[in-house]
């Protein structure tokens, strides 16, 4: 059929779409108007596959993850950053197959870095090959999370104590307010730890947990498990790292 | 004599500095580095020590007469004290760990004081090219462009950068912790990239709407970045609310319009 396609087309048609949207003017467009041309795009090349995005989940209720072909979209991760001119915005595009993550692309229009990879064909940064970092030990490592949305005590109090009992055992701390351009940064070994809990959906990870995976990287659930794509929460580390990390998170 | 120019040649000369510095930390910044801990997590590498020679030795050639402060000579002869002679005082590379790591946000800072009060400001982030400057009276500029302050007037729709600091003792951290406990409550979202210079010229671009940190290196820190944020038409003040002193480690910034607001938060 017409959109049975290769990996690589694949990628290559996300990579446009991406691509599109960061051309937008992003002063004047909004997180929809950008999943609508994401979605227009990949529907005119692919029409049989499904489509998950934030905005129509927003609008029309959660779809159900199939073994269909299915692009997880987030047109616009970082809106807050987005919003304050904060340079950390991106695209984030996945495709699952039989629910395994097979492409991603994540694409920050404003520092022009072009992130992707295919199940088994390697991570890229810009068309260069990235790698995650080869850090061993905690307390030479670069941890990023994020403050989050939620702002019932509970939730706070949580998050700030994990902070605080973190801070004893890494070299620093980030918070840059995009999840998939913190799962970047593992895959490209700008940072070394990275974990969120109750972030948005499937499409805030669906790429960057491709591109961490093929860059060398694991992702995992914060507390042990094996990450579920439909789970907000995820860690990601290079592998000799996820030991002591989880250990440090389990406090 | 000869090295009374100014301000603008002042200006120039700095920037001329930071980015033969940036071209330096540009080259550096994707290979392997050979770290030194000043610190169990404050660290310095050759190029920290590199780009201060290069900036002092270029802006001693123009200016003989004049002062420098710098974080690496202070680190090894000890703290000069702050004169009313022109100073120069720079932070050859803001950003270390970012550095070390290959996270973008790294930057020259160099600032020029005339009887202590800061009056040139040269910030250059060499990885994403953004070159942030400010002459006293004569307004603030990324890469020419004129940049304002953000015109956030509500703390809730405020985003607030600060950062983890170098220090790992119980007591500080947790006093660090609990306080972006209090703030979260009040702001939008928390940011910490891991420059205070870059930060002061977040805040002066209007990407940022708050920012304070306590405990930073030193004045090379902010020498620059306060004069930028006051160009830009932001205030910078000391965050327990008196006057900000440059050579105290703790600085506050913001439009003028949040300052009571986030004063008022920190003050718990």
């Amino acid at each position: 059929m017409a959109d049975n396609g290769s990996v690589e087309e694949f990628l290559a048609t996300a990579v446009d779409a991406a691509k599109k949207a960061g051309e937008v003017d992003l002063v004047t467009e909004t997180d929809k108007a950008c999943e609508d041309l994401v979605f227009n795009h990949l529907k005119q090349h692919y029409p049989s596959h499904k489509f998950i995005g934030e905005e129509t989940t927003a609008a029309n209720g959660a779809s159900e993850l199939t073994d269909e072909p299915t692009w997880i979209v987030d047109p616009l991760d970082g809106t807050t950053n987005f919003v304050h001119g904060f340079p950390f915005v991106c695209v984030s595009i996945g495709l699952t197959i039989g629910k395994v993550p097979t492409v991603g692309v994540v694409y920050n229009p404003i520092m022009d870095e072009l992130f992707t990879g295919i199940l088994g064909k390697g991570a890229f940064l810009n068309g260069s090959p990235i790698r995650v970092s080869s850090q061993t030990e905690l307390v030479k490592s670069l941890l990023a999370t994020e403050a989050g949305t939620k702002r019932d005590k509970s939730t706070l109090d949580a998050s700030t104590n994990r902070i605080n009992i973190l801070l004893f055992k890494v070299r620093s701390l980030r918070m840059t307010g995009s999840c998939a351009l913190n799962l970047c940064g593992i895959a490209c070994g700008r940072l070394d730890l990275f974990y969120e809990l109750g972030y948005g959906g499937p499409w805030d990870v669906a790429a960057g947990v491709l591109i961490v995976k093929e860059a060398g990287g694991l992702v995992y659930d914060p507390f042990g498990k094996d990450f579920d794509i439909t789970v907000p929460q995820v860690a990601a580390s290079n592998p000799s790292l996820k030991d002591a990390f989880l250990e440090a998170l389990q406090h």
